[in-house]
């Protein structure tokens, strides 16, 4: 077990060169640079170029990249364009915002997902599992920030229970922890249960889908065979299974999480990572933007990793096989 | 859900909401412990006043630092940390005499040391600041020095009436940044000024919270607090307005019938210092003749535009100065919406209608493609809807909507000619009328005039209106300048926008008949209620 | 076939997905406006002279529904084929070849999926000017990494069937095997994920020109419709309605068309 987490964590080191030399790139293919943001009438292109020069964009790509990189192994992600701060220290300020949204979205889905992709499966066919199964279809082609805008306007603006904007109520005079706990859940609503009902409806579908596989095959039978009860059987044997493949579909959905916490972030105006990064690709600030894919790739990664060794712990056989 | 929203969409009547009259709370109601919310469409990027240049920094800013100067409600230039100030005869020296008894928010003494510490800090090459050209006058920088404790000389080159206005620049405090990088100090992230307000928290990415500076020069503000709430979504900041998270909001054209709808709130509207315009790429063969430019002028429907584009909320503009500057004067070419007289420009100019109507001329079509940048609807609708009107003339015009950075590249390369044909796109003028780096002609291919203008007596009259200093004479020569341009039309005037603001009526102190810096005007006049 | 036709919900999703290309197709004839023309000077709500009414600049839904219908649908189609031409690819020849091929193209694969996918089409698309042949590269480019893996694995369990024995000992060279043999017979779950990846690629260029970076206005798609309608939730909310409702409904048909695929090219669950 220790030997595989160590394997994959070693892949990692590639891996992330690779995805940081493929951005790198791109990004400096992009036309325009940071300079060309400062649109006061009253700048001078001189005064551009020198900036410019200051930051060291007059020098070739691969010098830049190389610089880059020498920095970035020491955890160096130097600073950001315009805000004047390390990276690092801009990056990890957004981060918990960001996290905690995605967690709790993830811990959420599974809480519902499990119970009704399975019960889903074993009633298959009954007018409950129709229900859900035209309701994840529904959710499944809902555009996010459709239901992010109706949500708002539902539960903010005309029933007023639930802060329409930010992550903090600025008024709280020194809260302690509880206040701050509940303040920050108050403004979490919205954007969890967005995030929560997209992903629910598909995952619930593929939930369905694995149980009703694990159902058919021949261990099932020959436990049923053998005269167990039938709670036994699903709940000892079938559900440890069912549970593989909706591991690893949440792992999967990582990179997808990111992308779709920005749409949500910015309409809540959610200080989150996702609208950070698309600032950044808009503005250019490439230091940042460097930071922020490779911090979301180590995530991701960490993502499947953790991913994976749920799937050993769950399933007997992985755990076996790889002695 | 469906049918909540089709019912809610149903409800929204069609006759005009009665426009209320503006009533503000007392001030003998004001709450002395009051805090109040304001949205930002963006997350600031840095509080120092000499490095940051986007508008959340600087909204920020405005409640923490203060400058020699400051404008009022009407863009004069009147006294702040300094008290009075002269000009020498030959317009070269400026002395400001500044207050006394000013202490920064540490308690540390404000003396002139400061302000020359600011302006030698913005002159600094190894400093990011984008201001520093600001303050070089052909080549030679302002000498600055600090004669005594409260006086502040400025050495400048040469006469340079828009001086004034700049050296309103905000104070950065020396006894803490001397000797430091000002670049990245920690500083710009907790800064230290000589505002109504000192710099409280910053939660990266939701708000930033200033609190009463009880020592403030000019009094004790009103306010206990003030929070800026960072909103990006146009939208969602309407919705925070609605539910009492926000006190204010700009209103967009579009949502001004129903926001007269919603109870508890004042509405303000004003003129701001911007113009939005067409600008031809003057080396562009189609545009390079004057009647061209002029009959497209008289081609465009503007009234047109103003309703279907702001619903009314703007007048038309003839030249490229608001009429809320001082600056501004009548008596400029004026293009009336006339087709004939379009098409008959363009038959002189050689044009004729081809096949399926497109102008022809000596085998070049009267086609082109015009840049709008994304995320402005208005100016995107204002493209269609030229598309459209120019059509009747036979004039083909396609649209590209481009992403911000992409456009400033393709508009600001120092190629000549540059890779576009024409632009919509909008200046925010500055409260001295000088333009120079709008229209010089040396602001080619490097500078703000994109467009190649190139007219002689405009250069000279650029010149002369920046380096002499008493009004009178510099209104005369704006108005020679601005019917001249109006008569070359290097740009199509398109609208002044009329500004709405929305604003929760619990906040008091602010103005009626807001001049083009808004209802807000000093923040230590703005109280709240309850 | 047949037990495609049996599965209800699948034959609704086929005909609403027919029926759907067939107004893009005819969207010139049926369209009763020009879908860039303004035609009123306001903003109505849905009636007869315009079935779903009209929007901020005062054009007709209806007509830019149908063409924009086009573009989606499009968009779709030509993404989707990008992802599974360069997926199937991989997949081939990663399964078939195995050994330092395979560990390098499931390498490749491992690091196209680390990144966040919607960055990676940002950062293409400010860099080409976002226009509706780039966003369907650039959907098809970043999308390919499912498929690649999913032909992969039937790769490798078809490589040691005996009918590709057969054909070795014959001495049939391995292209021939790949493509006459293997690829014909994995081609039941690209074609599901085909459906199901024309249905992503169809939210993905709606949440694209939600940014503004997918088509450009003024052509209509759905994706920048629903960008425009934004502002008018309250006012005016037929225009989010009428094109959010319309890629629900597409997308959901397409996701019953290759559940019903699924079912009808896939052995094991007729089992019970």
């Amino acid at each position: 077990m220790r030997k595989f987490v160590i394997r994959r964590l070693i892949h990692l080191i590639p891996l992330l060169i690779g995805v940081s030399l493929i951005s790198f790139f791109v990004m400096h293919l992009a036309p325009g640079d940071p300079t060309q943001l400062f649109t006061d009438p009253n700048v001078k292109p001189e005064e551009l170029a020198r900036i410019r020069a200051n930051w060291g964009l007059d020098k070739p790509i691969i010098m830049q990249y190389l610089f880059w990189l020498k920095n970035a192994v020491r955890g160096d992600f130097g600073i950001a364009y315009m805000i004047n701060r390390p990276v690092t220290e801009v990056i990890f300020g957004r981060l918990p915002a960001t996290l905690l949204l995605m967690i709790s979205s993830m811990l959420l889905t599974l809480l519902i997902t499990i119970p009704l992709g399975v019960l889903s499966a074993i009633k298959k066919n009954t007018w409950f599992d129709n229900f859900i199964t035209v309701f994840s279809f529904i959710g499944m082609s809902i555009p996010s920030f459709w239901l992010a805008l109706m949500l708002m306007l539902m539960f903010s603006v005309n029933l007023g229970w639930f802060p329409a904007v930010g992550m903090y109520n600025p008024l709280l005079k020194n809260p302690d922890f509880v206040q701050r706990f509940f303040d920050v859940a108050w403004h979490m609503v919205l954007p969890l249960l967005t995030m929560t009902l997209v992903s629910l409806a598909g995952l619930t579908r593929y939930q369905r889908a694995a149980m009703l596989e694990i159902l058919n095959q021949d261990f099932i039978r020959t436990a049923r065979a053998k005269g167990l009860s039938e709670r036994v059987v699903l709940f000892k044997h079938a559900l440890r299974n069912a549970l593989i493949p909706i591991i690893t579909i949440l792992g999967l959905s990582l990179p997808d999480l990111f992308g779709g916490a920005f749409i949500i972030e910015t309409i809540f105006a959610w200080p989150g990572m996702g609208r950070l990064g698309v600032m950044a690709i808009f503005s250019r600030n490439y230091p940042l933007i460097m930071g922020i894919v490779v911090l979301s790739a180590v995530l991701i990664v960490l993502g499947n990793l953790l991913a994976d060794i749920g799937y050993a712990l769950v399933d007997p056989r992985i755990r076996y096989a790889k002695k | 859900m469906v049918i909540i929203l089709l019912l809610s969409g149903c409800s929204a009547e069609k006759e005009p909401a009665q426009r209320r009259p503006i009533v503000l709370p007392k001030l003998s109601q004001a709450d002395p412990e009051g805090r109040l919310i304001l949205p930002l469409g963006g997350e600031p990027s840095i509080l120092n006043p000499i490095l940051s240049s986007d508008s959340a920094s600087s909204a920020v800013e405005g409640t923490i630092f203060s400058g020699m100067v400051r404008i009022n409600e009407k863009l004069e230039v009147v006294p702040d940390l300094a008290k009075k100030w002269d000009v020498s005869a030959d317009g070269l020296v400026w002395t400001f005499h500044l207050r006394k008894n000013v202490k920064w928010h540490d308690g540390h003494p404000f003396t002139a040391e400061d302000v020359k510490f600011t302006f030698d800090a913005i002159l600094n090459p190894k400093v990011n600041s984008v201001r520093r050209g600001d303050y070089i006058i052909d080549g030679t920088p302002i000498r600055f020095e600090a004669v005594d404790k409260y006086t502040l000389r400025a050495i400048l080159p040469k006469p340079f009436a828009p001086f004034l206005v700049q050296s309103g620049m905000s104070v950065i405090p020396k006894h803490i940044l001397e000797g430091k990088d000002i670049n990245t100090a920690e500083f710009n992230r907790k800064p230290i000024g000589t505002g109504p307000f000192r710099f409280k928290e910053w939660m990266s990415g939701d708000h930033v919270t200033v609190v009463r500076n009880d020592n403030y020069y000019l009094g004790k503000p009103h306010l206990a607090e003030v929070v800026f709430k960072t909103i990006p979504d146009a939208n969602s900041r309407l919705v925070a307005l609605k539910t009492g998270e926000v006190d204010e909001s700009d209103i967009p054209p579009k949502d001004y019938e129903s926001i007269w709808k919603v109870p508890g709130l004042n509405i303000f509207e004003y003129d701001a210092l911007v113009y939005t315009y067409f600008g031809f790429n003057l080396k562009n063969p189609l545009f390079t003749d004057v009647k061209v430019r002029r009959a497209l002028a008289h081609a465009t429907d503007k009234n047109q535009l103003i309703s279907l584009v702001l619903k009314g909320l703007g007048r038309i503009a003839h030249c490229p100065m608001s009429p809320v500057s001082w600056a501004y004067s009548e008596g400029v070419a004026k293009y009336d919406y006339d087709l004939k007289e379009a098409k008959r420009l363009l038959k002189e100019a050689g044009w004729e209608p081809g096949d399926n109507g497109i102008l022809v001329k000596e085998g070049m079509k009267f086609e082109f493609t015009v840049l709008v940048n994304q995320g402005n609807k208005e100016r995107e609708k204002a493209a269609i809807i030229l598309q459209q009107q120019w059509e009747k003339i036979g004039v083909k015009m396609n649209i590209r909507v481009m992403e911000w950075s992409a456009m400033l590249k393709i508009v600001d390369s120092p190629k000549d000619p540059k890779d576009f044909d024409a632009v919509i796109i909008g200046w925010s003028l500055g409260v001295d009328p000088d333009a120079r780096s709008i229209w010089h002609s040396d602001q080619y291919p490097r500078g703000l005039n994109f467009i190649g203008y190139d007219n002689p007596e405009v250069d000279r009259l650029l010149e002369l209106g920046r380096t002499t200093m008493q009004k009178s004479k510099r209104k005369e020569i704006y108005a020679d300048m601005n019917r001249i341009i109006s008569y070359d039309q290097p740009y199509i005037f398109l609208w002044y926008p009329r500004s709405v603001v929305a604003v929760r009526d619990r906040v008091g102190g602010l103005l009626t008949e807001p001049g083009p810096t808004g209802p807000f005007l000093y923040i230590e006049d703005i109280f709240v209620t309850k | 076939m047949k037990r495609f036709k049996r599965n209800k919900l699948a034959m609704i999703g086929s005909t609403i997905v027919g029926a759907l290309v067939i107004f893009a197709i005819f969207a010139p004839l049926l369209a009763p406006y020009d879908p860039s023309r303004i035609v009123d000077s306001d903003t109505l709500p849905p009636s007869i002279w315009h079935p779903f009414g009209t929007d901020d600049l005062g054009r007709d839904v209806f007509s830019r529904a149908l063409y924009g219908a086009r573009i989606s649908l499009t968009v779709g189609l030509v993404a989707v084929t990008i992802a599974i031409t360069i997926g199937t690819f991989f997949g081939l020849f990663a399964g078939y070849f195995g050994g330092l091929l395979d560990s390098a193209v499931m390498r490749f694969v491992d690091v196209m999926l680390a990144f966040p996918s919607i960055f990676l089409i940002l950062t293409i698309q400010v860099m080409l000017t976002p226009n509706i042949y780039n966003v369907m590269i650039v959907i098809g480019l970043t999308s390919w990494m499912g498929v690649a893996r999913l032909v992969r694995g039937e790769v490798l369990t078809i490589k040691e069937r005996q009918y590709v024995e057969a054909a070795r000992a014959i001495g049939a060279d391995d292209y021939r095997i790949i493509f006459k043999h293997i690829l014909p017979n994995s081609s039941a779950p690209i074609i599901v994920a085909a459906t199901l990846g024309m249905a992503g690629a169809i939210l993905t260029e709606s949440a694209l020109s939600f940014l503004g970076l997918g088509v450009q206005p003024p052509t209509p798609s759905w994706g920048n419709m629903l960008m425009d309608a934004q502002a008018y939730l309250i006012d005016a909310p037929w225009m989010a309605i009428i094109p959010g409702l319309l890629i629900l409904v597409t997308v959901l048909s397409l996701y019953f068309v290759g559940e019903g695929l699924r079912q009808a090219l896939s052995p094991k669950e007729e089992i019970k």
